[in-house]
């Protein structure tokens, strides 16, 4: 999206006069323009389009049970789904998981981004690098450590019960809840960077007029600072979610196989069932689904001004 | 003018020449033909990830090296039989694997597939030892080693050994159970066995079977044991589960016995794992050679005094303590599940398990 519009805002403007002069500058601009877009282009085209369209084409072949894929044209891969109510519970189950994670996570991320936005310490940048520290190591190892923290005799479970609260442990692994658990702390340093990034319009002469106007500190905030910061909390919702959705190692570790989601089904049919043209066009089926939720998201949040 | 011509055929001839000559002694040999020495050269091996390839190294190929030094192992490893068998379809046409040791019903599928050769004691003189209940009835590669399901305990709370699969019900263990659901091999047994103690034929029916399970699947911590369904017991995140003979006895070595594993009375089902020559091998005269060493007497007793498989051959011994851990190959309750009939099941009875029998 960011390539098409800043290829749209460097292209020559058509208020240039049509003089000879300008028009071959405008085509040397356009040259050069587009060689240095080219091993970016050749690389996105050989490491995703490709790939993309390979994967498109198996969707639509013929699959058997013993991992045959038979060059064809079916859309039964694409009619079974669709006409099966499991299908659309483990759709809707992903979806819920984007939304849950993403607000949660947005929830969580938001003040430690307004604080790094603000903050005037000469530790800022330290702070900010710890604050996005965790991405140095990958999602696996850290799911793992919600494992521990989080399982039957985990950390969270034994101190609630030595403390005397509880007496069976709190089923928080092996379900929904461990997913959104480690999601939302996995993915809070994208949320954080999206917001300091997105906390631009905010200052602080703004908040001190309001103040001095004799607005509430309650009202300082839905009214200026919550208004300001929308653009960053709706970009960091959008990336969560997207995140989300299309996530596997944290629903299959700590899902325990009881999380049904998009990616882990694709998952079985790929390397268990190897049954690839219906994986294939589960993945296209993805694809559509949230790439049509997620413009609907983006026309909505231009709408309302964000 | 004409010299020139003469010379530019010629070397178009010896272009041609070379390309062919090329093409023969490298990738895709015919079928049938010896590509490559048989004493000297590469083996690209592919199988079993983790545990196994380190006890396989160790155990076969090492003591393989020491007698073929001019032949080297490239070991691809892989986490479970269909992905290797994804590998062997992603390179039909130009097989860049010599030999694969993977599950029987995956293996089966590829020789359906005619991604693999056949193979006769002409080519592999040890394939004389495997008795005919182990050979391939259409001359595919041989079972190379057994191993049967079982139940993997924990051994302080299982003081002596559980007897029958139904501990797995008992609710003493709710919440302490692993099941390593389908489509692994693991689950599709477990499905087979309960099948069998409902007294119902899986080729017919699993409705009764899949009532039972769904009576389990409150028990169950987790379908997906992590970092394995050993570790799950060895940690003391669950007491009981499913789990292979073979690695089970290793890690209950390993872990000073923290674990034991039992086949229980109502019996139990085989892993069995075939070793074969990919079709076209590009080193298809040294992977013979090492076929017929993994079937030799000494790497078969070799593997199972390191990680505990039954040898496929009649001429292995294996000392007493080694014997009473490995499973036996005529055990009549063990039984060899239907191939023919999985490989077309299996996707049924994975979907049976996430819509009925794994629910929250």
């Amino acid at each position: 999206m960011s390539i098409i519009t800043a290829a749209g805002n460097s292209a020559p403007g058509p208020g240039l006069a049509p003089g000879v002069l300008e028009k071959a500058k405008s085509r040397r601009d356009r040259r050069t323009f587009l060689a240095l877009l080219a091993p970016a282009i050749l690389g996105l085209v050989a490491s995703f389009v490709l790939p993309l369209a390979y994967m498109v084409r198996m969707s639509f072949n013929e699959g058997g049970p013993d991992g045959v894929v038979e060059e064809g044209f079916t859309l039964r891969h694409y009619i079974e789904p669709l006409g099966d109510s499991y299908f659309w519970k483990v759709t809707l189950d992903t979806f819920q998981m984007g939304l849950v994670v993403g607000v949660l996570c947005v929830l969580v991320s938001y003040p430690v981004a307004m604080f790094l936005a603000r903050s005037t310490s000469k530790f800022k940048g330290l702070l900010t690098a710890l604050a996005i520290a965790p991405l140095l190591t990958s999602a696996v190892v850290r799911t793992y450590g919600w494992m521990v923290i989080l399982g039957d005799t985990g950390l969270v479970n034994s101190s609630l019960k030595s403390m005397g609260f509880i007496t069976d442990p709190l089923k928080l692994t092996n379900n929904m809840t461990g997913v959104t658990i480690g999601l939302v702390e996995i993915f809070m340093p994208y949320a954080i960077l999206a917001m300091i990034s997105g906390f631009g319009r905010l200052s602080p002469q703004l908040e001190e007029a309001a103040g001095s106007l004799g607005a509430s500190k309650f009202k300082v905030f839905t009214r200026v600072t919550l208004p300001l910061t929308l653009p960053g909390v709706l970009t960091a919702f959008l990336m969560v979610f997207v995140l989300s959705v299309s996530t596997f190692i944290t629903p299959r570790l700590l899902g325990g196989g009881a999380v049904q989601v998009l990616a882990t089904e694709i998952y079985d049919q790929t390397t268990g069932l190897l049954n690839w043209p219906f994986a294939a066009a589960l993945s296209v089926i993805l694809l559509v689904l949230f790439g049509i939720i997620i413009s609907v998201y983006q026309r909505l949040t231009k709408k309302i001004g964000a | 003018m004409k010299s020139y011509t003469r010379r530019g055929f010629a070397a178009l001839a010896l272009t041609a020449a070379s390309a062919l000559a090329l093409s023969a002694c490298g990738g895709g040999a015919e079928a049938g033909k010896e590509a490559g020495s048989p004493t000297s050269g590469e083996v690209n091996l592919i199988a079993y990830s983790g545990i196994w390839e380190e006890q396989y190294t160790k155990a076969v190929i090492e003591p393989f090296k020491a007698k073929y030094p001019d032949i080297k192992i490239n070991f691809v490893s892989k986490r479970s039989s269909a992905e290797m068998l994804s590998a062997l379809q992603g390179q039909k046409g130009s097989p860049g694997t010599d030999v694969a040791i993977m599950d029987n019903s995956v293996s089966t599928t590829g020789n359906r597939q005619g991604l693999f050769e056949k193979l006769d004691t002409s080519a592999v003189p040890n394939m004389a030892n495997v008795p005919e209940k182990f050979r391939n009835k259409d001359g595919y590669g041989p079972v190379a080693m057994l191993d049967a399901v079982g139940l993997v305990y924990d051994t302080a709370t299982f003081p002596t050994a559980p007897d029958s699969w139904k501990v797995l019900w008992d609710p003493a263990n709710k919440g302490k159970v692993n099941i390593v659901a389908p489509p692994s091999l693991l689950g599709i047994s477990l499905t087979a066995i309960t099948a069998k103690m409902e007294g119902e034929d899986y080729t017919q029916s699993i409705e009764k079977a899949t009532a039972k399970l769904k009576e389990l699947a409150p028990s169950v911590q987790s379908f997906a044991p992590n970092p394995d369904e050993y570790q799950s017991v060895i940690t003391g995140q669950t007491v009981i589960g499913l789990g292979q003979n073979a690695r089970a006895q290793y890690y209950s070595d390993q872990s000073k016995k923290k674990i034991g594993v039992a086949v229980p009375k109502e019996g139990s089902v085989y892993q069995i794992n075939t070793i074969n020559l990919v079709k076209g091998a590009p080193h298809s005269a040294a992977a013979k050679t090492f076929i017929n060493y993994a079937l030799s007497a000494e790497a078969q007793s070799a593997f199972a005094k390191a990680l505990f498989y039954a040898p496929s051959v009649t001429n292995a011994e294996l000392p007493a303590e080694v014997k009473a851990r490995v499973v036996a190959t005529d055990n009549p309750d063990i039984t060899a599940l239907d191939i023919d009939f999985l490989s077309k099941a299996r996707d049924k009875w994975t979907q049976e398990w996430k819509r009925q029998i794994i629910t929250k």
